[in-house]
């Protein structure tokens, strides 16, 4: 055995990376230099060398579909409603009790009314497992993309309340497209059933 | 021997008439995450170990307290934080220990997935322990630089499945939560067939015949085989010591029974074996995902409806699976209510960890940080 051979063969190793990072940069140099959008997926993909760098915030990953944070409200901006109902199964499905309802009263009446007079999600202690969106009956919560939520205190601006939860579905189609593709197809099928009984019974 | 100097009055002494005594020291906070959660007091002659006591708790979790108030698919999210490098496999050893007491099967698409999550889970976490280990012997950064490097393009395949590259909460009673595109399986292919290899291979080259690694690492922390079954110590600490015993093929669960694969086993129970038995394994992982990936059906992922409240009927369960650390466990006693009656896990960080003293006694104090990075803990684990 010769003495020192794998501490030569250790630094070649590093040498190499050292070396990888530097061709990098000169595959990207005509391409406007390595940090350019498109190169993203090339960079960060499993057939990158060199460094693994992203130049946040300038530059950030882009995320998947499935990618979950906090937790919104949808907003129906064709019915111009809250989607939710404030059944609760949210609330109840939550594993640290972090979103709390108070469901609306029709003033006329006193009954309760399907939408929440008030709905609040403690973002302290949500642990962004994703149930209440998943186990929604209505579509009407989905995990948000948003992350760069940090705040100088804790319980003002980390305690979002229905105005601040509210986002339109514009913006949900938008993050979550084969979901809302999903939701589309599910309405269409349900109206062309409707539809059905309706043509159904007007013949008998 | 030659004379020494007392340092207070210049008296000069023999080293025989030296008045000597054992030493109790506290070591430890030695890592971040370690503060006021993990420490040891070790008893010194010299600079040699004599005794070693780990002093572990005060993390305050509380897991399996909110685990029995927790309904059984809410404590799926809390396995994730058991510990947090291997959350897809702690997914699975819980699924597997409800769907016991429920008595269901996933389909076959949904077991794929879970036995490709769960094996990209071990080389997940035997990079970060390898990177690490050379941390603590003070190659300060780079191997575990490269380590993570490796890791990171597994967790984009997390991420894109389950929705988190860490808490993944993938796995559901009788299925998973999320279907893999065929993209999604590409990209694994492309990391299992070429990626990963070249990557293994070269941590490989770069440390395992380094001499100062094999100085720092060969003979240190030796444990026999006898006291590692002694103290049930499991996964790559046990089957360092020579013991092939290996959850995945003693009691076979999900699908592990059709795999070809090796129980990696080492002889000399050291931390360099335990470094060696660590890639072994990252090598029968790829085996088994170049097997899972290839044979992966089309179809369903969930076996029945989804539903978030489940009635476990009353009885017990125990669930277990070959987590990367080493056997990990889910003792569930239901009453046929909506949470269990007790929940208990057996957590392979913890039980290794109690045979750290047999690890260290006769060995300097510049090695337990060493034989401590060889065992590969994670506090969420060691206080529930």
């Amino acid at each position: 055995m010769i003495y020192g051979l794998g501490i030569l063969k250790g630094l070649g190793v590093t040498l190499k990376h050292f070396i990888y990072s530097y061709l990098e940069d000169v595959r990207y140099l005509f391409e406007g230099g390595r940090y350019q959008p498109r190169h993203l997926p090339a960079r960060q993909g499993p057939r990158a060398r060199g460094v693994f760098t992203v130049q946040y915030p300038k530059e950030k990953l882009p995320l998947p579909e499935n990618f979950r944070y906090i937790p919104f409200l949808v907003y129906d901006t064709q019915e111009n409603k809250i989607k939710c109902t404030s059944c609760g199964i949210c609330a109840k499905v939550c594993p640290p009790q972090c979103i709390w309802i108070v469901r609306g009263t029709d003033p006329q009446t006193g009954r309760p009314k399907p939408e929440p007079e008030a709905f609040y999600i403690d973002a302290t202690i949500c642990m962004s497992c994703g149930f209440c969106a998943e186990f929604c009956p209505f579509d009407a919560i989905k995990m948000d993309h948003d992350y760069e939520l940090s705040a100088y205190e804790r319980y003002e601006s980390l305690l979002f309340d229905l105005p601040r939860l509210l986002k339109p579905d514009t913006y949900h189609a938008r993050i979550h497209p084969s979901d809302w593709a999903r939701e589309i197809a599910e309405k269409e099928a349900e109206k062309a059933k409707k539809g059905e009984k309706a043509a159904a019974h007007a013949s008998s | 021997m030659g004379q020494f100097a007392r340092a207070d009055t210049g008296e000069v002494v023999e080293p025989k008439t030296l008045r000597t005594e054992r030493l109790v020291v506290n070591m430890g906070p030695q890592h971040p995450s370690t503060h006021g959660v993990f420490r040891m007091v070790v008893t010194l002659d010299g600079e040699t170990i004599v005794r070693l006591e780990p002093v572990m708790g005060y993390l305050h979790r509380n897991h399996e307290k909110i685990g029995e108030r927790n309904m059984y698919l809410q404590n799926m999210p809390y396995t994730d934080r058991l510990d947090y490098i291997c959350s897809m496999s702690n997914n699975l050893g819980y699924a597997i220990a409800v769907e016991k007491l429920l008595g269901i099967k996933p389909p076959e698409r949904a077991e794929y997935l879970r036995v490709i999550m769960a094996e990209f889970t071990r080389i997940v976490n035997h990079l970060w322990a390898i990177g690490f280990l050379l941390n603590d012997l003070g190659a300060f950064f780079t191997p575990a630089l490269y380590a993570i490097e490796e890791r990171e393009l597994i967790l984009d395949l997390f991420e894109e499945a389950s929705g988190s590259r860490m808490m993944c909460n993938y796995m559901r009673f009788g299925g998973v939560a999320h279907d893999v595109s065929d993209d999604w399986i590409a990209r694994a292919r492309e990391l299992v067939y070429n990626r990963l290899p070249r990557a293994i291979e070269e941590l490989d080259r770069y440390l395992t015949h380094n001499e100062l690694i094999k100085a720092r690492c060969q003979g240190v922390g030796v444990l026999p085989p006898d006291l590692a079954v002694a103290y049930s110590t499991a996964g790559p600490v046990l089957r360092a010591s020579g013991i092939p015993y290996d959850v995945r093929r003693a009691e076979p669960y999900s699908i592990y029974d059709r795999f070809d694969f090796d129980v990696a086993v080492r002889y000399n129970g050291d931390v360099y074996d335990r470094y060696l038995i660590r890639i072994d394994e990252m090598w029968q992982s790829l085996r088994i995902l170049r097997q899972a990936l290839d044979q992966i059906p089309k179809g369903e992922i969930q076996a029945g409806k989804k539903q978030y409240m489940i009635r476990v009927p009353a009885g017990q369960a125990y669930g277990r699976v070959e987590n990367p650390k080493g056997e990990l466990g889910f003792y569930l006693v239901s009453d046929g209510s909506p949470n269990p009656y007790r929940y208990h896990i057996r957590a392979p960080s913890f039980i290794n960890l109690t045979a750290l003293n047999e690890m260290c006694k006769g060995h300097k104090v510049a090695d337990v940080v060493v034989i401590l990075g060889s065992i590969d803990i994670v506090l969420g684990e060691v206080d529930r």
